[in-house]
């Protein structure tokens, strides 16, 4: 791979970066003609000055690459539970916890109210009990989910470096606090490109009721091109937008329109052969147009038989929704979407996982919301044969306190001390479970891992060194996993 | 490395240095033997170490913070923090902060047990015994040797000296001093350059270029039909004295510094003001402000001027940056905020990666970590404003405004690793060392941003003129003689004309830094007015363009792009300044947000056309068709934008709201203005888009695909016309400029 600075080939090179990066860098994007000639021995530039006979297809910087290393996984699907799922009622059992309901106890806890030494234990409000072959402890939260432990692995030891929202939620998807730096689905295809050029290559749906805090900075590809940022998908007739025609428009009228645009483009281009941009351009029109047709078919679920979409629960009301957004997330993938993130909640306090005052209610409401459809997906794609090379990630921007935050009531605070993870799929080891938290939940102690590793461990899967993936910006080989580096989690892969 | 292959290397060192025992009669003459203590040193401490630290410190190429841990050598020397062991002082070593999670978190993997911690406590008190034959303990080699500052080499590091101009064989293309630079490379590398292009093309890619905005129809009439020898110069003094020039070169230095009119964050509040700025920025070009003025207001307004509410406005310059108000670590994010400045400081102005040095000494560039505290300590006074915060100027009734003020002295120190709890040694202000060559020395005090400005624009400071100078180029030529206008370091493009680049650096100087007079002799070199045309033999000996044989092609930029539409249906508003307008942006785009339509108040519709550099810039919200199109991000600095071509801009080109809205307006102003019949309406359709006259079979095969609407597909004549618009707005001969 040219973007591997790790690998990189002497005769790859220019001037100490590879050449796709440097067409980036200097701002002439994948049509960067003038500079085409520079690099004639780079595939993907060879394939855009080609297409200047106004003939040769378009070439997307979205075509598929091949990773440097083996992929165990091709595709993604991030299950982003927003506002911190409570670690201690969900996955991470704490039995001692139960006994210390409503005691208030030294402790060193930091979130949205700051800085603590001691709270007042909300003990967990739900049953665990032990599923499948692994005996994985789960809490009646999740009794779908409970069934595919053994195609799960947990990761009890996650911890981030922020308690806040919006800084939290930057960490989780870029891998940083600060704004502007591409998120892991821009960092998956700009590595790998996508597999169907008539969807895009990173796609995100959102909750029902609203974007997360910072929103489209969530899937933004900040200082990399924006071919790499998140597309938003709606599960409904016109999944993308600007995709359904104009009103008062039909696929006739637009047809004939796209025929007579062609001809004025290809006279405009005869005079400039050599551009192979404006060919793009042209090549690009038709691509839209091809869009149009088969971007519905991905989201019209009529071929999808009745106990495929009740295995999703779409054919109930609480579970509707996000069944449907799984029930597409599975059919992206089959179609060759690289990277795809559903939303579990969105918007404001409890519309989201973020429980400050009730858990019970909160947690209710969006584990019943949600544990069906992701039972669902992970059992479809089993049958299917594509769970194994679909990777599939579970998790908040951080989790929550074991005490309460405030004097009455069984709201958490936040957490980023110490906090839950799972994946499946994608070559990761189903049964496992990696690290622990304290025997309060607290914060993480054993096998500690970074949200670094989290990125590390994906890119990982899908056949990239995560210290050797990089784009040239700003005087620097960024990497998602930052200059410092980071491992993939061993234990999982 | 195996534990096996650890004791053999250290085996080998010990045999390297032998006889070095020196320490060892240092030790507390409680210590017990040397032999015991390298018996505790294999058994106890080595065991810890390969475990728990070799992986990152030392083992597999890796030497994480510049910490090796294979040799006892490199727990003294340390890493980027200093030394990890403090001998004289064992309780004090930073190996044992970081073990006890003190600041420093190591193992990051978790914790060490408290047996582990105070075993290697106990072994720091022993003085480091490390394990080997002999009781001896070897001093490791140092592993250490790329480490070192990269030396200042040669250009552009150098002071600037005005080259003499080449002399050339075609001295007839000649026409001015930047001719004659090119040529000589030209005809080194056997190229000819390209001919002039026509009048249309001249007058389109001017008016592009200066304004940002195509040439009316009376404009490109008029020019075409202008027999006087100085038509050109003419027309190129007319659009400088645009006011629309500042609106198209304000917005390239909004990208520069990174221009944000909300705060970003999760409340991404808007900044109270900050179009104040903006316009500054307009008004300055507009007004030819010389350069040097230019930054000294920006950069210590408050200090050169503080009666002067122009200067004021100016310093918002570091108040465009992210500010969140509701940080997880308030020191870190104080000097995340400081680093916004101090990296956007040194791109913007001289061209160097000075960001790089905020954890370590720059690996490539001659850039060492206490440069970059020492440019910070220019900017720690004023660095807790809030994003919010504003001041009334001259006294209650005056003006709100978004500036600094100086609060307090703070004692400037370098922070190891770039972390705001690892507080190094103090440092006084000061400016790049590599490009310092009179070691000029900054007082603390106030007035201290004064002095930084007026050192980056004395005559000896060898990059503010040489960067501006290739941004001026870049934005004429669509690429800088130095291809990576923020970096023209080791890292960055070598220049492919140095010399021309030079003698430019030198004009602007000499000629008090005024910018006008510095667009006015490129544009009108002869380099400029060459056609985008390929040659054959251009193509063969130099496709990239690189010597600049022809002129290049672009698209048109984000800004050009709405604004062009706009300008085409009529609707354009060229309204000048105030505060920024909310174009509406359709549902499912807002719905994106936590609480859609927060912070999106829509315009009225004749607010709502206005010029693209008046949008508000929101930063977790752009407008859709700025954002498709390449607008600069807004979270850093901006050097160059990106051109992408993706379906996606298709459809929103094609499907859109915007674009249909507009390309109506289009055919309703085409019906009001042409009289005549569809033919006539299609001919000025192409005239405004385009600026050249139609092929003579164009407009027919045009209107046979308008009539085949009506006759085929059941559209009356207006709603033929109106797809006819969509159709011009969408063609390649309007977004591209030759």
């Amino acid at each position: 791979m040219s973007h591997q600075s790790g690998s990189r080939p002497s005769g790859g090179q220019f001037c100490g970066r590879t050449r796709r990066e440097f067409l980036w860098q200097t701002g002439g994007g994948f049509t960067a003609t003038a500079l085409a000639g520079m690099f004639a021995g780079d595939g993907f530039l060879t394939r855009q000055t080609r297409a200047a006979d106004g003939a040769t297809p378009f070439v997307s910087p979205l075509a598929a690459k091949t990773p440097p290393n083996p992929a165990k996984a091709k595709s993604v699907i991030f299950l982003f539970m927003y506002g911190g799922p409570s670690h201690v009622d969900t996955f991470d059992y704490k039995p001692t916890l139960y006994g210390l309901d409503n005691k208030t106890i030294e402790i060193k806890t930091f979130g949205r109210g700051g800085k603590r030494n001691e709270g007042r234990v909300v003990g967990p409000k739900w049953t665990f009990r032990p599923y499948g072959e692994s005996g994985k402890m789960v809490s009646d939260l999740f009794p779908n989910l409970g069934t595919c432990v053994d195609d799960m692995a947990f990761v009890h030891s996650m911890y981030a470096e922020s308690p806040i929202h919006g800084s939290a939620m930057l960490m989780m998807n870029s891998g940083r606090l600060i704004s502007g730096n591409p998120c892991l689905g821009s960092w998956v295809t700009y590595g790998l490109g996508t597999e169907n050029q008539n969807l895009p290559g990173f796609v995100v749906m959102l909750d029902e009721t609203g974007g997360p805090i910072s929103g489209p900075k969530n899937w933004s590809s900040g200082y990399m091109p924006a071919v790499y940022q998140g597309t938003v998908i709606r599960a409904d007739d016109v999944p993308i937008h600007d995709l359904a025609l104009p009103p008062g428009t039909d696929r006739a009228t637009r047809r004939r329109l796209l025929d007579r645009l062609r001809e004025k483009n290809e006279e405009h281009l005869a005079e400039r052969a050599d551009n192979s941009e404006l060919a793009a351009r042209i090549a690009s029109y038709e691509l839209a147009f091809q869009m149009q047709q088969h971007a519905p078919e991905a989201v019209d679920f009529a071929r999808e038989t009745e106990e495929t979409k009740s295995l999703y629960g779409i054919d109930r009301p609480e579970t509707a929704d996000f069944g449907r957004k799984c029930l597409l997330a599975r059919r992206l993938v089959e179609r060759g979407v690289r990277f795809v993130q559903i939303y579990s909640g969105g918007a404001h306090n409890d519309d989201n996982w973020d429980a400050h005052t009730d858990i019970v209610a909160n947690h209710s409401k969006h584990a019943g919301r949600t544990d069906k459809p992701i039972a669902g997906l992970i059992q479809d794609l089993k049958r299917r044969g594509l769970l194994d090379e679909t990777l599939i990630v579970w998790g908040g921007e951080f989790g929550r306190q074991p005490t309460a935050e405030y004097a009455e009531g069984t709201g958490r605070d936040h957490n980023s001390y110490g906090f839950t993870v799972w994946l499946a799929g994608g070559g990761i080891k189903g049964g496992t479970t990696v690290g622990a938290t304290d025997e309060l939940g607290s914060a993480a102690v054993e096998d500690r891992c970074h949200v670094r590793n989290l990125h590390a461990t994906i890119l990982n899967q899908l056949g990239f060194d995560p210290n050797a993936l990089s784009y040239f910006y700003g005087g620097l080989d960024q990497k998602l996993v930052g200059v410092e580096g980071a491992e993939p989690i061993a234990k999982l892969v | 490395m195996n534990h096996r292959g650890l004791l053999r290397v250290l085996a080998v060192w010990a045999l390297l240095l032998q006889g070095v025992a020196i320490q060892a009669a240092e030790e507390p003459s409680s210590a017990s033997s040397d032999a015991e203590k390298a018996a505790f040193f294999t058994d106890r401490v080595e065991p810890i170490l390969k475990n728990h630290c070799l992986k990152c410190h030392g083992a597999e190429g890796k030497v994480r913070g510049g910490l090796r841990v294979d040799s006892r050598e490199g727990f003294l020397k340390g890493g980027d923090l200093g030394p990890a062991v403090e001998l004289d002082e064992p309780g004090e070593s930073l190996l044992l902060e970081a073990l006890r999670y003190e600041g420093l978190e190591m193992p990051p993997a978790g914790k060490l047990a408290d047996e582990e911690i105070q075993t290697i406590t106990r072994w720091i008190e022993m003085g480091l015994p490390w394990g080997g034959e002999e009781g001896s303990m070897p001093l490791a080699e140092s592993h250490d040797s790329a480490d070192s500052i990269a030396e200042v080499e040669s250009w552009p590091f150098q002071p600037i000296v005005r080259p003499p101009v080449p002399n050339v064989k075609a001295s007839d293309w000649i026409r001015d001093p930047i001719d004659a630079f090119l040529l000589a490379k030209l005809e080194a590398e056997g190229l000819a350059p390209a001919p002039e292009a026509d009048r249309r093309t001249l007058i389109r890619r001017l008016s592009y270029d200066l304004t940002g905005l195509p040439p009316s129809p009376d404009e490109v009439a008029a020019f075409v039909a202008d027999e006087s020898n100085d038509a050109y110069e003419r027309l190129v003094d007319r659009l400088l004295a645009s006011p629309h020039y500042g609106e198209a070169w304000g917005r390239h230095w909004l990208d520069l510094v990174g221009y944000g009119e909300t705060n970003g964050y999760e409340r991404d509040s808007a900044k109270p003001f900050v179009w104040r700025y903006r316009d500054y920025v307009i008004d300055a070009f507009n007004h030819d402000k010389p350069y040097d003025r230019f930054i000294h207001e920006q950069l210590a307004g408050d200090e050169i001027a503080p009666d002067s509410l122009e200067a004021q406005i100016a310093t918002g310059y570091y108040r465009l940056g992210l500010w969140d108000d509701e940080p997880a670590d308030r020191p870190q994010a104080r000097y995340d905020m400081l680093d916004g400045i101090v990296s956007n400081t040194g791109h913007v102005f001289l061209g160097m990666t000075i960001g790089c040095a905020r954890c370590h000494d720059h690996k490539r560039d001659p850039i060492p970590q206490a440069d970059y505290y020492r440019l910070l300590a220019f900017f720690i006074d004023m660095g807790d404003q809030t994003g919010l915060e504003v001041h009334q100027f001259g006294g209650e009734e005056g003006p709100k405004v978004l500036s600094v003020v100086e609060k307090g002295r703070a004692e400037p120190h370098v922070l190891l690793r770039g972390n705001p709890y690892l507080i190094g040694p103090k440092v006084e202000p000061g400016v790049p060392s590599a490009i310092d060559f009179d070691d000029t020395t900054f007082s603390g005090e106030s007035g201290k941003r004064r002095a930084l400005a007026e050192w980056l624009t004395d005559r000896s400071n060898p990059m503010t003129a040489r960067v501006f100078a290739n941004r001026l180029w870049q934005y004429h030529f669509g690429r800088g003689i130095v291809a990576t206008p923020n970096d023209f370091g080791a890292l960055g493009e070598p220049a492919t004309h140095p010399e021309l680049l030079d003698w430019l650096a030198s004009e602007l100087m000499d000629g008090d830094w005024k910018i006008k007079r510095m667009h006015r002799m490129i544009l009108l070199s002869s380099a400029y007015r060459m056609s985008s045309k390929a040659s054959a033999e251009g193509l063969a000996r130099d496709p990239a363009n690189q010597w600049f044989w022809r002129f290049p092609m672009r698209r048109l930029t984000a800004e050009e792009v709405r604004d062009s539409i706009l300008a085409a249906s009529g609707e354009l508003n060229l309204k000048a300044g105030g505060p920024s307008v909310r174009p509406p942006i359709p549902a499912e785009v807002l719905a994106g947000q936590s609480v859609p339509g927060q912070g999106w108040d829509v315009s009225p519709p004749d607010e709502a056309a206005r010029r693209s550099v008046y949008v508000h810039v929101k930063r977790s919200l752009l407008l859709p068709i700025l954002a498709t199109h390449d607008a600069a991000d807004t979270d850093a600095s901006c050097p160059v934008r990106h051109t992408t071509t993706v379906p996606t801009q298709a459809l929103g080109l094609l499907n859109g709201s915007f674009s249909n809205e507009q390309a109506a307006h289009f055919a309703k102003r085409l019906e009001t203005e042409c009289s005549g019949d569809l033919a006539e309406k299609v001919r000025r359709a192409i005239v405004l888009t385009t600026n050249r006259e139609p092929r003579p079979d164009e407009v027919a095969r045009d209107l046979e695909f308008a009539r085949s609407l009506q006759s085929e597909h059941g559209l009356s004549e207006h709603e033929a016309l109106v797809q006819y618009c969509l159709l011009a707005l969408n063609a390649n001969a309007f977004l591209y400029l030759d």
